[in-house]
């Protein structure tokens, strides 16, 4: 029983919520009607909405091909980054010398932009052959110090004892992570591949540099080539946008709960 | 883990869940959308040419106009019948317009046609209406 009632948080709350949809909802409504920007007075509700600017996108650049280079690249990321982030994760939950220093690296790499690294990074992908691959453009998103702390937290949060348990079980510390850690860390695999989905899914810079041909481009490629083609393309545009964002957004609807979970593990004691 | 969970056959907790519910549900919608595609993309338009009384007027020049990226292009052109009626079978646009003329009776404002796919089978539901003839 609250002491105080639990309504105008709530009320405040969707207020903040519907305050924060505006953007999304003004996106979706141009989308559907081209309606201008700058249009005065702007049209709270659409008018004659009609989805022909969708249509438009379909057919004026080759979106399916944008599309399928996008969810191969985001693909490869995310499978990585779970791979990965998990064998750095546990390996900082274990002690082993130097282990602060290491982890002193690894934050202070986080404050490093990756527009500073993507010189050397675009040199090893050449070295490795993977240009205008979709390899060569997941490479450097194989894996995010973000997401190997959010393993960390989790795995933290597993008690000793499971694991020691394991391994008088014989279990290798392989199998100890596959077999016992993953199971118990879906908040975190949940974070990782919505993170790692999404941020693979964004990127345009990396795919500017390490695509040559038209049919390697990602999404985010694809509109910026679609300004460049159009003058008038507020409905097209905006319908762009949409498409672009969509797989996005339904991929976090999906997994919202495990998302907050992951990113919420070990943020609490007790 | 919940009870209910622990009490699932394995199967039903790969099958039934919203991470393969909502996917599936989206392949179907898609793969719906391309059957209703393949069967009606055939390029036919079809329409009536009336005069500013209303009525058919045969032997009018319907002209069909698709978007060339930027600019619409002339694609091609029918004749009405006895009836006032045209069929063009060879659109392959999704974004076109309709003109018609006759000679000592008018002609039409271009009308825009979208289409919700390239070549979509259509038939309008307004005429063509002529008007203006000097």
């Amino acid at each position: 029983m609250y002491r105080y009632p639990r309504w105008p948080i709530h009320l405040a709350l969707v207020g903040v919520s519907l305050l924060m949809l505006i953007p999304f909802y003004w996106v979706l409504k141009t989308s559907v009607t081209g309606e201008n920007i700058f249009a005065y007075p702007p049209s709270i509700l659409p008018k004659s909405p009609h989805p022909f600017y969708y249509v438009d996108v379909w057919y004026y650049i080759p979106f399916a091909r944008y599309f399928l280079n996008s969810v191969v690249v985001s693909a490869i990321a995310v499978i990585a980054n779970v791979v990965f982030n998990a064998m750095a994760g546990y390996a900082l939950t274990r002690d082993f010398p130097a282990k602060p220093f290491v982890l002193l690296l690894f934050l202070s790499c986080m404050m490093v932009p990756f527009q500073a690294t993507i010189i050397p990074a675009y040199l090893i992908t050449g070295r490795l052959g993977l240009l205008d691959s979709y390899w060569g453009l997941a490479l450097p998103q194989f894996s995010t110090i973000v997401c190997i702390f959010v393993f960390k937290a989790s795995f933290d949060a597993v008690p000793r004892s499971l694991i020691d348990a394991a391994r008088i079980d014989g279990l290798s510390e392989w199998r100890i992570i596959w077999r016992v850690m993953m199971p118990l860390a879906k908040g975190a695999i949940a974070t990782n591949v919505i993170l790692a989905f999404i941020w693979s899914w964004n990127n345009f810079l990396w795919p500017l540099i390490v695509t040559r041909s038209a049919d390697m481009q990602t999404l985010p490629l694809g509109l910026a080539r679609f300004l460049s083609y159009q003058e008038d393309t507020t409905g097209a545009l905006y319908a762009f946008c949409i498409m672009v964002l969509a797989p996005g957004i339904l991929l976090f609807l999906l997994a919202q709960n495990e998302f907050i979970r992951g990113l919420t593990s070990g943020a609490t004691k007790g | 883990m919940s009870a209910d969970e622990v009490e699932l056959p394995l199967w039903r907790r790969l099958l039934i869940n919203r991470f393969v519910l909502v996917p599936a549900t989206i392949a179907v919608a898609i793969a719906l959308w391309n059957g209703y595609v393949a069967t009606h993309d055939h390029g036919i338009v079809v329409g009536r040419v009336v005069d500013a009384a209303g009525l058919p007027v045969p032997d009018a020049a319907v002209v069909l106009w698709v978007l060339n990226f930027t600019t619409y292009v002339e694609k091609t052109r029918a004749t009405t019948d006895s009836a006032g009626r045209f069929v063009i079978t060879n659109n392959d646009s999704h974004n076109i317009r309709l003109a018609a003329e006759k000679p000592g009776v008018g002609r039409s404002a271009r009308v825009p046609v979208r289409l919700y796919f390239r070549a979509q089978d259509i038939e309008l539901n307004e005429p063509l209406i002529l008007s203006g003839a000097s």
